[in-house]
Formats: C-alpha cells, sequence, structure tokens
C-alpha cells in the first residue's frame, strides 16, 4: 500500500498480476479467511461485510489443462476448466472456501465437480436468476440473504446491515477510483496502455477493497502526469469485448500490431466498474439490483424494451455510449468456444455495433495462448483494415 | 422420431404412432393461423405446458423440429444456415439448427423453405422461453430468434429450484423458490393474455393441472412394466415414446397415449414377450440426450443381448404421491410446487449416503429396481447442461455404489460431423464384453 | 529511373516471391521447408536473377503469409488478407470476393476497390484446407495433382459425413472396404472440404464476381465443387499461387508513392541476403 502511494502503482500491479493471489495468501497467514468466487457475479460487498478476503479466480492461458480434464467434460467453457485445472493443481490451496454464482450451465453443472473434488470447508452455491423483473429482484434477495447466513454460520460472526452499507461505500468508491483511471485513456494517445490496464484490472481483483482501491489511485497518480510521445503512426482505437479476458497475451497482439486497446467491455473491466450500488435503506435491496439490473451480462435477460430495438439498445447502448466517450475505431469481440450465453449473442451484437459504424472482428477461441499465433493474423489484417 | 436413416425396429406398437404424433404436432403448428389460434415457440420441460393449452396457445417445439431433421440426418442445411451469421457451431445444435430454418424461412418472405422435413413448422406469433434452470440456451435462444423475427414478442420467465448441497436442509429454501416460481408463472399467464387477447379461464387451467398430475401417474405407472424380466421396452422405444409427455402434456391425447401404452405393455408382461428373444443384458441410460441421427445404435445394443429397460432422459416425471405435495388450490402454486419438489425429490435420499448425489441416487435407484448390469451415458458436445458433470456422475457412482460397468459414448444431438459410427460400435462392442465379464464374476 | 519492389510470401507449404516494376517482373514459387529465414533468401535470390536485378536495386521489400516474420530482409510484414486483395485486385478488377485455400487455412475475403472491407478465417481444423485433401490423396494412393481430374469422373459422389480430417479418413477407408468406387469417394471428399469453405465463405456478404486463390484454385474438382455450391463460376487467375506475393509488392509500391508524394522518403530498413550466399 505504501508502495503505491510512493508512485509504485504499476510496479505493484505488476507483481499482484504475475503473482496472482499472492497477496490473499499473505493475508491467510496472517491469519485472515480467504474465499474465492467465480464471475462478475460474485457479490463482494457481502464478502466484505463478512471479514472476509474475497478473491476473483483467473486461470493461466499460458498454462495447458493437465489434470482438470479428468474430472470435468471438455464441452465445459475453457476458462471454467482452465481455473478448475489450477485449483486442482493445489493453485488455490489457500482458500478456506468459494462461492460460485449461478451465472451459466458451466458453472451450475460443475458445482459439484468442484466442491467435491477441492473439499474446501467453506462452499455455496449462489442460485443468480437470469431475469430482472421484479419477482426476480425479491428472489435474488432471499438468495442474498441465505448466502449471508452461510457466511455468518461459517465465520462465527454477524453480519450487520451497518457492515454491509460500509462495503457498499468502500466498493462504490473503489469503482469511482477505477473509472476515474479509465478516462485517462481517452486522450489520444492514451496515458495508460491496454496491457498496463489489464494489469492494473487483475491485481485489482485480487485484493481487498481497501488495498484495491489504494492500488487503483496509486497508478492513476503515477500516469496522470505521463508526457506521451505524440503518435507518428495513427494507432487505430480498439474495444475489447467479452467475458472473463484476463491475461495481457491478447492485448499485446493489438497493442504489437499498431492497435490501441482504449476501451473494454469486459467481465473484469468495464462491467465490473460502470455501475455502482444504490445505497438504500435495505442494503440488501440495493445490492440485489445492482447485480440484477445493472451489470450487463449476457447470462440475464433482457427484455424491457418495447420493441426489438429498444431491448437492444437496452442490452447493448453501453457499448455505444463506450464507443463514442472513447473514440474507439474499431471493437473485437472476443468469445471463448463453447460459451452459449455469448455465443447466441454474436449475430445481435455484430450488428448492432456495425449498424452504428463501428466495424466489429468476432474471434472464437480457447482460454488459452496455444491458439494465439492464429488469432494475431486476424487482429493485424482487421487493424489493416481498418487503417 | 422414429424415421431415421437406418429405421429401427420398434418392440412397441406404441412407440410406432409416434412419427404420426409428432407430424400432427408440426402440422397443428401451420393449421393454427386457420382456427384462429397462436402458436408460441415453446421450450419442454419449463412448467408451461397447463398454461399455454389452457389458453389455446399451439406450442411449436424446437426441439421437436431439430430433433425430426437430425433423424432424417437432414439438419446440416440449417446448422450451415445458422453458422453462415456467426453462430458458433459449438452451441445447441437444437437452436441454431430451429434458427437456421427461422432464417431461411424469413428470406423466403414467410414462407416455408423448400423440403422441410414433415412440413416444418409455422412462423410464431409469440416465444416464450425460461429460465428455468434446466439449460442457458431456452433464455437466449428466444432473444437469438428474435434477431430475425423483430416482431414476434419473446417472454423469458424464471423458474428455479433450490441447489443440492449436502450439508443443508433444501426443504427450508422451498417457499422462497415456490414464491418465485408462482410469480414468474403468473407473469406468463399476464404475457398470453396480452398477446392472445383473452382472459386465462382459471378453472380450466386447475382441471389441466389435473389431468398432466393424472398424466404423470400414469407414465411411471406404464414405465414401471419395464421392470419385468424380460423388459417389453426398451430406451430404444423411450425415446420414441417421450412424446407426448414432453410434447403434449396437459392434454388429453398424452394420456390416452399411456393408456394404450400401458395395455400393450401389460399384455406383453402376460406372454412374457421381451424387446429381444434372449434378453442377455439389461442396461440403464444413466444420462444424456440420444445422436438422433444415430437411433439405430440401440438396435446395435440389442443385436448384442443388451437391453435398456430405464433410462433417466426424459424421464421427466413422477409419481406425484411421492412429491408428497402441499395442498393449494392454486393452480399456479400446485405447477410451481411439482416442479420444484420434482427436481429436488431425490435430494434427500441422497443426503443419507455420505459422498452421493441426487443424480447418482436416482441412478441406484433405477440399477436397483429395473436390475440393471451396466450404465451407458452419451455425452453430446453442443449441450452443456446434460452433458457437464457425467464423468463425476460415473465417478460417484463407481464410488458409493460399488465397481459397476459404465460407458461413456461422445456425440451430439443434431450435429453428425463429428460421429462415427465404426468407432462408437467399436466402443458398444467392447462394453459389452466387459459387461459379460462382470456377469460371469458374479455369477 | 524504374523503382522495382518486392513482395515475399510464406505460406504454409509454398514460398512465393514477385518482383514488380512497371509490370511483373519476376515471379517465383518454391517449397517452404522447417528453415524459413533461409528459404526466403533463396526465393528472393531467384527471383531477383529471373529479374535481372541486384538486391540493391529493389526499393521497398514487404512480406506476407504465416512465416512473414521470419524474412529478415523485408522492410514491413502486412498480413496475407490484405495482400491477396490488393494482388488479386490487380490482375481481376471486377472480383468483390476472395475465397483462398492454402496449404493449412482457408479464408474468406470481400473486398471493395482492392480495400478490404471484412474477412473470415479458418484455421482451427484441416477440414476445408488443401492438408484434408492432401490425407485423403495419400489414403486412396491417388496423387495430389491428379485428385481434381479423378472426382470429374464419378458417377455419383459418396456422402462423407464427418468434417473431421481423422474421422473422416476412417470413413473413407470404411467406405473403401464396403466397395465404393474410389473416383466417387474423391468426389465426395471434395464436395465434403467445398462444403466447409462455403459454410465459412457464406459468413460473409458475398457477392460476385468470385475468384479463388491458393493451391485449392489448381485442384479442378474442387473449383468445380464450390461453383456447385456458390451456383456461380469462378474466377481463376492466371497464376494463383502467386496473388498474396504480388499484393506485397504493390502494397509497398503504395506505400512508397504515398510517402514520397507527402515529402518522405522510406529508407530499406531490412536486412541483406546474407544467409543465402553464405550456403549458396
Amino acid at each position: 500500500m505504501t508502495q503505491s502511494e510512493n508512485g509504485n502503482g504499476l510496479v505493484l500491479a505488476e507483481k499482484y498480476y504475475s503473482q496472482y493471489g499472492s497477496r490473499a495468501r499473505e493475508l491467510k497467514a496472517a491469519g485472515r479467511k480467504v474465499i474465492g468466487y467465480l464471475t462478475a457475479l460474485g457479490p463482494v460487498e457481502i464478502m466484505t461485510a463478512a471479514g472476509v478476503v474475497s478473491l476473483r479466480l483467473k486461470g493461466n492461458v499460458s498454462e495447458a489443462i493437465t489434470k482438470g480434464d479428468a474430472y470435468m467434460e471438455t464441452i465445459v467453457c475453457p476458462f471454467v476448466r482452465n481455473v478448475f485445472d489450477a485449483a486442482v493443481k493445489g493453485r488455490y490451496d489457500f482458500l478456506d472456501g468459494m462461492v460460485l454464482p449461478h451465472q451459466c450451465d458451466s458453472i451450475d453443472r460443475t458445482d459439484d465437480v468442484w466442491s467435491d473434488t477441492l473439499k474446501l470447508p467453506y462452499w455455496h452455491f449462489l442460485n443468480v436468476p437470469h431475469v430482472t423483473d421484479e419477482p426476480s429482484v425479491e428472489f435474488m434477495k432471499d438468495i442474498l440473504r441465505i448466502f449471508i447466513q452461510t457466511l455468518e454460520e461459517f465465520t462465527g460472526e454477524k453480519i450487520t446491515d451497518e457492515a454491509i452499507a460500509r462495503a457498499v461505500t468502500a466498493h462504490n468508491e473503489n469503482r469511482r477510483f477505477m473509472r476515474e483511471l479509465y478516462a485517462l485513456r481517452i486522450t489520444d494517445p492514451p496515458l495508460i496502455s491496454g496491457a498496463e490496464m489489464m494489469k492494473v484490472l487483475v491485481a485489482a481483483m485480487s485484493l481487498p477493497v481497501d488495498e484495491s482501491s489504494a492500488l487503483i489511485k496509486g497508478v492513476t497518480d503515477e500516469i496522470k502526469h505521463r508526457e506521451m510521445p505524440p503518435s507518428t503512426e495513427q494507432g487505430r482505437r480498439i474495444m475489447l469485448v467479452g467475458d472473463q479476458v484476463d491475461d495481457v497475451a491478447i492485448i499485446e497482439a493489438i497493442e504489437g500490431a499498431g492497435g490501441r486497446l482504449v476501451m473494454d467491455d469486459l467481465s473484469i473491466g468495464s462491467k465490473m466498474y460502470w455501475n455502482d450500488v444504490d445505497a438504500t435503506p435495505d442494503p440488501i435491496q440495493g445490492i440485489a439490483e445492482r447485480y440484477l439490473r445493472k451489470l450487463k451480462l449476457p447470462t440475464t435477460f433482457v427484455g424491457t424494451g418495447n420493441n426489438y430495438q429498444e431491448t437492444l439498445e437496452a442490452r447493448f447502448g453501453h457499448m455505444k455510449q463506450y464507443i463514442e466517450e472513447f473514440k474507439v475505431d474499431g471493437v473485437i469481440l472476443f468469445v471463448y468456444k463453447f460459451c452459449d450465453p455469448y455465443g447466441f449473442e454474436v449475430p445481435a451484437i455484430r450488428n448492432f455495433i456495425e449498424s452504428a459504424g463501428t466495424p466489429v472482428l468476432y474471434l472464437e477461441d480457447e482460454y488459452s495462448i496455444s491458439t494465439l499465433a492464429r488469432l494475431k493474423t486476424r487482429i493485424e489484417a482487421f487493424l489493416e483494415m481498418i487503417a | 422420431m422414429a424415421e431415421g436413416k437406418k429405421p429401427r425396429s420398434l418392440a412397441t406398437q406404441a412407440a410406432a404412432k409416434i412419427a404420426k404424433f409428432v407430424r400432427g404436432n408440426m402440422s397443428a403448428t401451420l393449421k393454427a393461423k386457420e382456427e384462429g389460434k397462436k402458436v408460441a415457440y415453446a421450450y419442454i420441460n419449463d412448467g408451461q405446458d397447463e398454461i399455454m393449452r389452457a389458453m389455446d396457445i399451439v406450442p411449436a417445439w424446437g426441439e421437436s423440429f431439430a430433433g425430426v431433421c437430425a433423424a432424417k440426418r437432414d439438419a446440416e442445411k440449417y446448422l450451415q444456415k445458422a453458422e453462415a451469421d456467426n453462430f458458433s457451431r459449438s452451441l445447441c445444435t437444437y437452436a441454431t439448427c430451429t434458427i437456421g430454418f427461422d432464417m431461411w424461412r424469413e428470406e423466403l418472405g414467410g414462407q416455408t423453405p423448400p423440403d422441410a422435413p414433415w412440413g416444418g413448422m409455422a412462423r410464431p406469433d409469440m416465444i416464450i422461453g425460461s429460465a428455468q434452470q434446466l439449460c442457458d440456451p431456452r433464455f437466449k435462444w428466444p432473444q437469438a430468434t428474435q434477431h430475425y423475427l423483430q416482431d414476434v414478442p419473446v417472454f423469458v420467465g424464471n423458474m428455479y429450484y433450490p441447489p443440492w448441497d449436502p450439508n443443508r436442509n433444501h426443504h427450508e429454501q422451498e417457499a422462497i423458490y415456490v414464491k418465485y416460481a408462482k410469480a414468474e408463472l403468473l407473469e406468463l399467464v399476464r404475457f398470453c393474455e396480452k398477446h392472445t387477447g383473452k382472459k386465462m379461464d382459471w378453472d380450466r387451467l386447475a382441471g389441466l393441472v389435473d389431468l398432466t398430475e393424472k398424466t404423470w401417474n400414469l407414465f411411471i405407472d406404464t414405465y414401471e412394466l419395464r421392470k419385468a424380466i424380460p423388459t417389453p421396452m426398451d430406451t430404444g422405444d423411450a425415446m420414441n415414446t417421450m412424446v407426448p409427455i414432453t410434447f403434449n402434456l396437459a392434454t388429453q391425447d398424452a394420456y390416452d397415449y399411456y393408456k394404450d401404452l400401458n395395455d400393450e405393455l401389460i399384455l406383453k408382461n402376460e406372454k412374457k414377450q421381451g424387446v429381444i428373444e434372449n434378453e442377455k443384458y439389461r442396461l440403464l441410460w444413466g444420462a444424456g440426450l440420444p445422436s438422433w441421427f444415430a437411433l439405430g445404435d440401440f438396435q446395435y445394443f440389442n443385436d448384442k443381448g443388451a437391453v435398456f429397460p430405464a433410462e433417466v432422459t426424459y424421464r421427466n416425471a413422477e409419481k406425484i404421491e411421492r412429491l408428497d405435495l402441499p395442498a393449494t388450490n392454486d393452480p399456479l402454486e400446485r405447477i410451481a410446487w411439482r416442479w420444484v419438489r420434482f427436481w429436488t425429490h431425490w435430494y434427500d435420499k441422497a443426503r443419507k449416503r455420505p459422498g452421493s448425489s441426487p443424480k447418482v441416487e436416482r441412478i441406484i435407484e433405477y440399477i436397483e429396481d429395473y436390475k440393471c448390469d451396466g450404465v451407458v451415458f452419451h455425452s453430446a458436445f453442443s449441450c452443456r447442461s446434460w452433458h457437464a458433470g457425467i464423468i463425476h456422475q460415473a465417478e460417484i457412482l463407481r464410488k458409493v455404489y460399488g465397481d459397476i460397468p459404465i460407458l461413456i459414448m461422445e456425440g451430439d444431438i443434431v450435429d453428425i460431423s463429428s460421429y462415427n459410427e465404426v468407432d462408437t460400435h467399436n466402443r458398444i462392442d467392447a462394453f459389452i464384453e466387459t459387461v459379460d465379464a462382470y456377469k460371469r464374476k458374479g455369477n | 529511373m524504374e523503382r522495382y519492389y518486392a513482395g515475399i510470401d510464406i505460406g504454409s507449404t509454398m514460398t512465393k516471391a514477385v518482383i514488380v516494376g512497371e509490370t511483373i517482373v519476376a515471379s517465383v514459387i518454391g517449397p517452404t521447408g522447417p528453415e524459413h529465414r533461409k528459404l526466403a533468401d533463396k526465393v528472393m535470390e531467384k527471383a531477383l536473377n529471373q529479374a535481372g536485378l541486384r538486391f540493391e536495386d529493389v526499393t521497398y521489400i514487404v512480406s506476407t503469409g504465416y512465416g512473414r516474420v521470419n524474412v529478415p530482409f523485408a522492410d514491413r510484414q502486412v498480413t496475407e488478407i490484405t495482400c491477396h486483395a490488393k494482388g488479386l485486385h490487380s490482375l481481376l478488377p471486377t472480383v468483390k470476393t476472395i475465397i483462398d485455400i492454402g496449404g493449412q487455412d482457408s479464408k474468406g475475403i470481400k473486398i471493395d476497390g482492392g480495400k478490404v472491407t471484412s474477412f473470415v478465417m479458418n484455421d482451427k481444423c484441416a477440414a476445408g484446407t488443401g492438408r484434408f485433401l492432401e490425407v485423403i490423396a495419400e489414403t486412396l494412393g491417388v496423387p495430389l495433382e491428379k485428385l481434381g481430374e479423378v472426382s470429374l469422373s464419378a458417377e455419383s459422389p459418396a456422402a462423407i459425413s464427418n468434417t473431421c480430417t481423422v474421422f473422416a479418413e476412417h470413413e473413407v477407408i470404411n467406405k473403401l472396404s464396403t466397395g465404393e468406387k474410389i473416383t466417387n469417394l474423391v468426389a465426395g471428399v471434395h464436395d465434403a472440404v467445398a462444403t466447409r469453405v462455403y459454410a465459412l465463405v457464406k459468413k460473409l456478404n458475398v457477392e460476385p464476381d468470385i475468384a479463388i486463390t491458393g493451391g485449392g484454385a489448381k485442384n479442378v474438382g474442387l473449383v468445380k465443387a464450390l461453383e456447385g455450391k456458390f451456383g456461380c463460376a469462378l474466377l481463376v487467375p492466371p497464376e494463383p499461387l502467386i496473388t498474396g506475393a504480388l499484393g506485397a509488392a504493390l502494397v509497398g509500391k503504395e506505400r512508397y508513392e504515398h510517402a514520397l508524394g507527402s515529402g518522405q522518403t522510406l529508407t530499406r530498413s531490412g536486412q541483406g541476403l546474407q544467409e543465402a550466399r553464405l550456403f549458396s
């Protein structure tokens, strides 16, 4: 923490990025309890309020799956398989427990594969609904209360409404800091490269909220006054859209070919940071509404428009705003193979963005760099195409 | 779905009638327009059958259409159509096959594409999806379809059930789930009222809930007749006889169909008439949707002296008394309780056997009740909902039940491009040899 | 003084070099070996000999193809997508859609006035590529270059349902053992490749004229099968293997002239042809 205040934010981000989970491991050694979770649907406010260290799990795109396939089918989402493989290999052996939010079939149908294989002291499947109407918000509140109860039983401590409200404030502040950092990407050239930003995003999700906020602020202070050389060759400004892309490999492919990653709609990126939890008298209400209605994930059915066009705006309109605000020249839509939630909306997203005048490159791939060389040619050709 | 390229000889008369049944369902959608009825794209086992039927909405089932295309080995043209608009080949092929058909029909200005299997399905007036915890495609597919049929309204409701957790008593959570499911069913009623311009006849709905419960009971009574040795009907037939309970629930036709099947099976049992003459091995179809283009593989098992007296797949019904449903007069609440309890009624039993799981408990129950010598699973690459977690089920089964021969076959439901008949038959041969060795060892 | 520009295209199986001045002054094709660097030099030298030029006479060199980074003497690397579009447009200006079937990948490119407007690539599996045909040719004992002709003499193509190369190979062997004629099998395999390529290219909003390039363009059986799928004749450039290299040379020319127009001179930044000389 003190390091980041001394202007070493990027160095710290690099450290937590390359030694993922190392801070949680330290805190565990110091006596804290660590709960791992998957996906943007992990309600971090509640975990923070419970006094546990929450750690969003990631895999490693450079590592081949060597153990997980003995337990889990290869038709499962490649990201889920990779994280599971890492867990089976002991990369997360310091966890006290895990919460698996119901994001998709790949998680829902493998819940017992995870829990039976890892045998952690605490386990919870958070049955998040896929629709957003009024009864669903009520249901979301009910299942969040069940989640709170199980955490209380596990830690032996009551989670008060006041503690939740405080956690809401802390996480909202964390989101605001991250948005301020994102704002430094609006200039041309952006003050922070896409690869640097990715490291900050990954580091931020591995830390307790106060440390995460300090890290983000440290990075912002550090780069705010950066003098960027005016670009000689026009670098095209790219937005990356997808689920959990959590490695610099694909970003380096973009930036190595002269493109500039200036914005994202990723589940560890802007999706996490663009929408706050409203402070409501019952703090659970605001949390339920944020995860169900504000968070724009393909696993949440949104049908609120009066017609198809309006519904498209409700589903993807934020991407158009990003394109405008961050002066995006081209969008790369990166979807993992075997992903039904994203896969079924590829034609709609493409059409929506392209009809607004921004070209889209759609890539379907594994959660692995073994295929990166093939992606590079497509990315380079796309950059040449929009040059 | 009996009309495969390699027609399988069906054991029962009833199964042979299914082709007509399926054809009837498809043509009902085409006739609906003349009869002034609305057509809805619908998805199986969503708990929405009684409501649709009570509102005279004619369901058009993509899963049935795609299954027919697959059985006729005529799905590729639709799969390619969807692929051409960037739907990945790894997505649910029921969905991509049907969407491909929809895209083609739109290109033809609403005319049914030429040579559509059994005349195809009508363009829907609405799409009724469900985010029920059955699979992701049933809440993604509706809007993916709407992308091509933009004027067609879409409804997606939710119906969950408490997740399995060996350390928690799920009964404590049931009320939350039932309340939610009931509220979502009411949302569906409102949607149907809006788009049909009719009011729900609640008495009629209650009558259809009665009929559905009666059908569930009769269905299970009928299937239990397959416990007989030799078994009078096996999974090869059941992949046909699943049609009425799956696609025609809440209709008198479905009930009558199982009455006929029941009579037929009783008669066969009296005459000790089995599926095959010399029944040597009894197998359980443990999980997985079949490869509709390769139903002939069941015949291959039969030719080796093996029969499947029971299957988990499409046995989506249970004896109502076993579900122990709380008394209520609200038909929506009855539907909600029935489904919540259906998905969770193996939990209590599973909790009693350390290390077990509800899915495995169900498998063990069938192995014991139907006296099975081995278990076959089928893993379809395009469907995660049914087929993720099968390796684990097999593992738990071995651990908590004991050593039993298990075969996991690989293929797909609709996409034939990765199916390898020679390889599949080789695996079956090896499996039968294993089952045979186990039997000898046991005797 | 006439300026010369070179393009070198390192594909998975073939390496191509083209030098252009006012017209094409050299074009060379050689196999790609495991050592790209050495081979690039050799092919380049051959092209220089053909044109009667020295290395220093070439103003700018662009490399392309999947081995494009392994050309030390190139001044710039550009993807084969952009180069195919540029090269083909210079040869057949009416073409709007390009199908390229190479040894290990296949692609579709939509162009408008020589500029790429969208593209698709398949390189995840061998289905729909030259590799698929190569495997089957070997299985059936038909020389690869005869495969196309053989398929034209089929009475009715055999249905090959597997798209996985390994499975399809099994399927072909199996059908062979049940007495299916080789000609029908060869035609069936061509149909299967054409089906995969068609499914890929259909993702583009396909408009005529359609041209075919790459090794696949030299297979009459495949071209015929594709024409059946697309429902129109496909244009084949005189030498379908060199469009990428030609395009690369033209991209270099355009870049150089554009810089010149805005008062800059691009200097050669690549290295010389050292290795090849060491070994020649």
